[in-house]
Formats: structure tokens, sequence, C-alpha cells
């Protein structure tokens, strides 16, 4: 099934050491990764995105667009997975648990975004990732280890959200392979 | 509407497969990293970064290509799209090579569009692999 996976840290090493363990799963075969990226949220609210700075044009549509994505995970048809969760390993469905983001609230890109802070605290990161998966425990079992909450949602439902529309390409600023920015060495 | 997960036990044969598509998806990924490398370069991508790139883009057009009379179903649809986008990464490249200002930014992006474009196609081509070789309906 293709999902997308939001993965939730306490800090940015954290998950880079999330991402890392998201490409080794691939590495096995246990799941396909088509793209990652990671997001922080510094301690003004911010959404800031690792990039390798690619171009001027994509680089102004990145923080509102993977900020609505995380919103769109994490909203109450998003299902999560925490460290300190009561949903167990492999059964994502239903069992949602830490805080939502009301998605019925949020009708636009930007609301969505705003959204995010209820998923992403200050000073915290997550990965956000575009997976094809046959069952979730990879995923939850490598993410949980690494003390990561994790949210997912059929890539479909994403797709079908009135408000995520074309003019932000979130494929863009998904990398399609590892990318750890020389600064968040591992 | 929340995803449904499921709870079935880890599939288990097949699961390490590594043939062609993986390192055909391996080659396009490197394409996009290098594509994507050189467009963070401040100083701006030279033409001598651009023909390297131009001849790597046909490179792995070639072995997609190849890979295709190997598959058949979804698969080979899915590697046949790669192809046209690794087609369109080439043409776009070339369109760079000609370019300045901001139509080289433009060309730059649909490079940067086509080539992650290819890679997601392999991508999901080889998902359905994987997925196939555990015995798994999608």
């Amino acid at each position: 099934m293709r999902n997308f996976v939001a993965i939730v840290f306490d800090d940015s090493r954290k998950a880079y050491e999330g991402l890392h363990a998201l490409w080794q799963l691939d590495d096995g075969a246990d799941i396909t990764v088509h793209g990652t990226g990671v997001i922080h949220r510094d301690q003004l609210g911010h959404i800031q995105v690792d990039t390798k700075d690619t171009h001027p044009a994509l680089g102004t549509a990145l923080g509102v667009g993977i900020g609505a994505l995380l919103g769109a995970l994490a909203g109450p048809a998003g299902a999560a997975v925490g460290a300190a969760g009561g949903a167990g390993i492999g059964a994502a469905t239903g069992g949602a648990v830490g805080l939502m983001t009301d998605l019925d609230r949020a009708d636009t890109r930007e609301e969505a975004a705003d959204e995010t802070g209820f998923v992403l605290g200050a000073g915290q990161s997550a990965v956000i990732a575009d997976v094809s998966e046959d069952w979730t425990t990879p995923i939850d079992r490598a993410m949980q280890k690494l003390g990561g909450k994790i949210y997912r949602r059929a890539r479909s439902d994403i797709r079908d959200d009135s408000w995520f529309s074309p003019e932000y390409p979130y494929g863009y600023y998904l990398y399609p392979y590892e990318y750890i920015p020389p600064t968040y060495p591992l | 509407m929340a995803q449904p997960a499921t709870t079935s036990p880890k599939p288990v044969a097949g699961t390490e497969v590594e043939d062609a598509i993986d390192h055909l998806r391996s080659s396009a990924q490197e394409l996009h990293k290098a594509i994507s490398d050189a467009a963070a370069k401040r100083s701006g991508a030279t033409k001598a970064d651009i023909a390297a790139l131009t001849e790597k883009a046909k490179t792995v057009a070639q072995s997609a290509k190849a890979s295709i009379k190997a598959e058949h179903g979804k698969v080979a649809k899915q590697l046949t799209d790669a192809v046209s986008h690794l087609e369109a990464t080439q043409a776009n490249l070339s369109q760079s090579a000609k370019a300045t200002g901001t139509a080289f930014d433009t060309a730059v992006k649909k490079v940067l569009a086509e080539a992650r474009a290819s890679v997601q196609k392999i991508s999901e081509a080889v998902a359905e692999k994987r997925s196939a070789a555990a015995g798994n309906t999608k």
C-alpha cells in the first residue's frame, strides 16, 4: 500500500537517524521509499525544510507545502502510533493517539500548515516519507525504537484533499534517495 | 479516511529482490542527485556539467529501455513512463545548455521535475516487483 508517513522526533539528530533507518528498510526490501524530507520547527514556530537549496522558485513553496502535508497526515483521518501511545505495532488503524490537527478547520494549505503546530512542537523535527509498504510493522518498530511518533495516511487520501493543489508539488522536496545535509552528520 | 493498516505477518518470500530494476533505480537516483547538486551550485551549473548530465541521462534511459523487455504488466508500463521522463530530462538539459537567465531557471526546474518523475516511476516498479515477489496483492 502506498502511504505518506510522518515521524515526529524531539530533535533533528533523531530525525536523521530515523531517515537513515527508513532507507535501511528500503535496502532490505522491507519497504520501498519513494521520497523523504526532513522538517524542523524552530523556537519561533517557523517550519524549516532541509533542502539542497536547489532553486529559488521551489524554495518559496516548500515551507507552506510540506507544513500542509504534515497537517494532512496528522489530521483526524490519519493515524498515529507513538512511543508513548497505546496503539500496538502494526495496528495503526483507529488507534490514534497524541495531539491531532482538526482537518475540518484546515480548509487551506496555510491553515493546515498552522495546524501542524499541534503536531510538531517548537524544537521538534519530523521525517516525511512517501512509501510503499505491505505491512506497517517495519516502520513502526524501527521508528518507535528511535522514539518517534508515527502518523500515516494513504497517499490516495492525500491527493484527494481539495486544498492540496498541484502548485505545491510535494514531490519536489521529498528527495528520492537518502539526503542528509552536511550539517547533520550521523 | 484512515489507512487500513495490515496486521498480516511479514511476507518472507522474495523480500531481497535485487535485480536489474534495483540497479536501474540506483542509477536514476544518482542522476537526480547529480542534477540537484549541479543546480544547487552557487555559481551555477557549467556547460561541462550539463553535457555530463545529459550523457548520464541517456545512459540511464538506455538501461531502462533494456529493462522493459524483461518485464510485463504494470512494471513494464512504469518503466516505459520512466523512459519518457528520462528522455524529457535529456531534452530539457539540452534546453538549459542554450538558455540564460530566467529561461535557464525554468529549464532547470523542468529538468529536476522530469528526473524526479523518472525515479518515481522506477521506484514504483521496484515496489510492484517486491510486493509481487512477497506474494502480496496490492
